[in-house]
């Protein structure tokens, strides 16, 4: 019971107890933000790469896609056993490309831009089913039945920019006649087309005040030539001009600098493959059960000279592998922090222990046993680790939560923030898990615990006479 | 009540080695008020360690009543310490962060789980009260130690010693820091609750004075008793009337 009583008033009187507790709420606090940012970029990172590359893909190696027709492939799929595992399917042609558009100057004159590009073929809506696509797009109109339609605006800057072929007036032969009708006004009906969104737009700092932000480069209706090679027989150079129907921002700069989506039929009829694809992609019922779907779907596509077949994760392996690496190692030496922390509860703890040895020889004369002094210290310990923990947590949620504004400021004031030229984020994504929070917390409580075991210990040998005379 | 045989201490220093204790025997009787009196570093302190259980003897045997107490367990002499002694000491030793009420319910704290605390707290507080007043410090029952005069810190360490209602009080020079009109008082508060209560107290004191207001006074040079005076015989102690000059004016209990 006076042990309960002890430890609050060692609490409220000694001022050293706080550098015990700031420690520990500073180390609790940082490891709570770092883990909660870095969780916050990899969860996001894995829920692109999820959603772009999808649950299960079925890849040609050959760049000229699979030789047998799609709808046929889905179905030899769906009447095996991986058809119950499938939730939907779309088949595409991806290819490598380049892109070219024709750049206008400030000084008035204009210059023909090139990249490269992967251009990938979709079926917009069924493509939408598998997740991962109709929400990147930009315009959010767009993204409840994405088509690549382009709107009316956009379709007149494109009438705008290809004016129709004029066709010299024309006389009835015959005198007489009724006139002939007009001919149609510019039939070609252009190509929609999705460009990553860091394709049409470039970033600019603001002189002033330090802020990036977005701006068009190219808009919707321009024309952008796409240059690839087909898939027919002999190779051949090919190309065509589409128009740009909207944007898509995955926020992860190497797709959004490098996917170029159009209308699979389009890039069939291009490159010469009506009704063929070169990867089929898949959503499962249940991703949990993504090794047997792609046992399942071995089994039909056994030769991998023809197909490949591989989950999002598989496809990223390397990437999601050094993340875990970066985050373990981080953490690593995050907790070499804390147990910095807990060395200075050792340090003051003795301390205290040394301030209080009078204190100690009193309550053993008064009765105390050594279990109970030392439970004291531990109890004491433990306290101040929970304060700590408790505090550190209080502090770290806080942070995580206005992550954004902090990290403005400091962007703003001192020049340190996040490079907004590397990562496409606007914000800086967090996500506080649970479990993570308690594990650090629990570490905390027992380094706590575990460094003023020593000093407990020292105080409960200690011999009541000795602490009596000390004075 | 409490009676030693033949003990002996020494400390061991640097292969020196310093006996403190050389062969003491001791008798006391159920309510004696005893004085030690001797030079500095005779072992008065060291014997009364070794009486009350804070300390171990070398060799030698302590009983309490008929029980043998130097050799038990550390548990066991933890509840002597606690129910059936109490101490005061020359610094009056309280606990700095305790107020005075909180300092002198401290053996009842420590002697009871948080359970059975609950149940006896109102008790406790009670005769913690009762005796801070009777101490004459019902007006500090609050005040934390710094905030006391030494006298008023001696008395809650009284106060605090009787809580439990001990059998003995072992009181090592409580008046070694008070002026001589506190130290008085003291004493004579000792003698009060000595008679009232009929509490054996051993005394330790500088104050031959002060030692005459007990029963009986013996005195300690380098681990022995010796006698108090040349013309005294050499007993190990000796009857207080025996001793002319330190005869009690007050009479026997
Ligand atoms: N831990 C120790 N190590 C070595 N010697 C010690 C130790 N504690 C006490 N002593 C010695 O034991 C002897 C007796 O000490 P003690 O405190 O009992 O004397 P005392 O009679 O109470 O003296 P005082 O009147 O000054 O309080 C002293 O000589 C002291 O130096
Ligand atoms: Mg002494």
């Amino acid at each position: 019971m006076y042990k309960f009583l002890l430890c609050l008033r060692y609490l409220r009187t000694r001022y050293l107890a706080f550098v015990c507790i700031v420690s520990v709420m500073l180390g609790v606090a940082t490891l709570i933000v770092v883990n909660s940012v870095m969780a916050g970029f990899s969860t996001k990172l894995k829920d692109r790469f999820r959603g772009l590359h999808t649950d299960v893909t079925i890849e040609s190696p050959n760049m000229n896609g699979f030789s047998t027709p799609a709808a046929e492939l889905k179905e030899k799929i769906l009447n095996s056993r991986a058809g119950e595992f499938i939730e939907a399917m779309t088949e595409t042609v991806e290819v490598f490309g380049m892109a070219t558009f024709e750049l206008y100057l400030q000084s008035g004159g204009s210059e023909p831009i090139t990249m490269p590009v992967q251009v990938i073929g979709i079926d917009p809506e069924a493509r939408a089913k598998l997740g991962g696509f109709a929400q990147y797009l930009t315009t959010p109109s767009r993204r409840e039945k994405p088509s690549f339609e382009l709107d009316p605006k956009a379709l007149a800057r494109w009438h705008h920019l290809h004016p129709p072929v004029d066709i010299p007036e024309h006389k009835p032969l015959i005198p007489g006649a009724p006139p002939l009708p007009d001919p149609p006004r510019d039939p070609v009906k252009p190509m929609g087309c999705f460009p990553g969104f860091a394709i049409t737009h470039y970033r600019s700092t603001d002189p002033v005040t330090g802020a990036v932000n977005h701006k068009p480069l190219l808009l919707m209706g321009d024309s952008i030539r796409i240059v690839t090679a087909s898939a027919t027989k002999r190779l051949e150079p090919v190309y065509a001009d589409f128009a740009i129907a909207d944007s898509i921002q995955t926020e992860i700069p190497e797709y959004d600098r490098g996917f170029f989506w159009v209308k699979l039929e389009d890039l069939q009829t291009i490159r010469g493959m009506p009704g063929r694809c070169s990867h089929i992609h898949i959503r499962l019922k249940d991703y949990s059960k993504n090794k047997e779907a792609v046992e399942a779907l071995r089994e039909i596509f056994p030769d991998e000279r023809e197909a490949i077949v591989q989950t999002w994760e598989d496809k990223n392996r390397t990437l999601l592998d050094a993340i875990d690496t970066e985050r373990g190692i981080l953490n690593l030496l995050l907790f070499m922090i804390v147990g910095v922390a807990g060395f200075s509860v050792l340090a003051v703890f003795s301390m205290i222990v040394r301030e209080k040895t009078r204190d100690i020889g009193i309550l053993k004369s008064l009765g105390a046993s050594d279990r109970g002094v030392m439970s004291i210290f531990l109890g004491y310990g433990l306290l101040l680790g929970g304060l700590g923990a408790g505090l550190g947590i209080a502090l770290g949620l806080t942070i995580v939560h206005y992550i954004n504004p902090i990290e403005q400021f400091l962007s703003k004031n001192t020049g340190v923030g996040f490079d907004r030229r590397v990562y496409y984020f606007e914000e800086l994504p967090t996500h506080v898990q649970p479990e993570m929070v308690a594990l650090v917390t629990i570490g905390a409580l027992l380094i706590s615990v575990l460094f003023s075991v020593l000093p407990a210990l020292r105080a409960a040998m200690l011999k009541p006479v000795r602490a009596l005379r000390y004075e | 009540m409490i009676r030693a045989v033949n003990l002996t201490k020494s400390y061991h220093r640097h292969k020196h080695v310093v006996p403190v204790l050389q062969g003491i025997d001791l008798e006391l009787q159920p309510g004696e008020f005893l004085s030690i009196v001797g030079a500095s570093g005779s072992g008065k302190s060291t014997l009364l360690h070794v009486l009350g259980t804070l300390d171990k003897a070398d060799s030698g045997m302590i009983f309490f009543g008929d029980e043998r107490i130097d050799q038990l367990s550390s548990k066991e002499r933890d509840r002597y310490r606690n129910e059936k002694f109490g101490f005061i000491f020359q610094f009056y030793h309280l606990l700095p962060e305790l107020s005075a009420m909180e300092n002198v319910m401290m053996p009842g704290l420590i002697g009871s789980s948080l359970f059975s605390w609950w149940q006896k707290r109102k008790q406790i507080k009670k005769r913690a009260t009762e005796l801070l007043e009777r101490v004459g410090l019902g007006h500090r029952l609050h005040h934390k130690p710094r905030e006391m005069s030494g006298g008023e810190m001696q008395r809650t360490a009284i106060a605090r010693a009787l809580i439990a209602s001990p059998k003995v009080l072992f009181a090592d020079e409580p008046t070694g820091n008070l002026d001589a009109e506190a130290a008085d008082e003291i004493i004579r508060l000792l003698r009060e609750i000595n008679r009232e209560e009929r509490v054996t107290i051993l005394m330790v004191t500088h104050n031959l004075e002060l030692a005459r207001l007990s029963d009986r006074v013996v005195k300690m040079s380098s681990g022995k008793f010796s006698p108090l005076s040349v013309n005294a015989p050499p007993l190990g102690y000796q009857p207080l009337n025996d001793i002319p000059h330190l005869c009690l004016p007050a009479p026997q209990v």
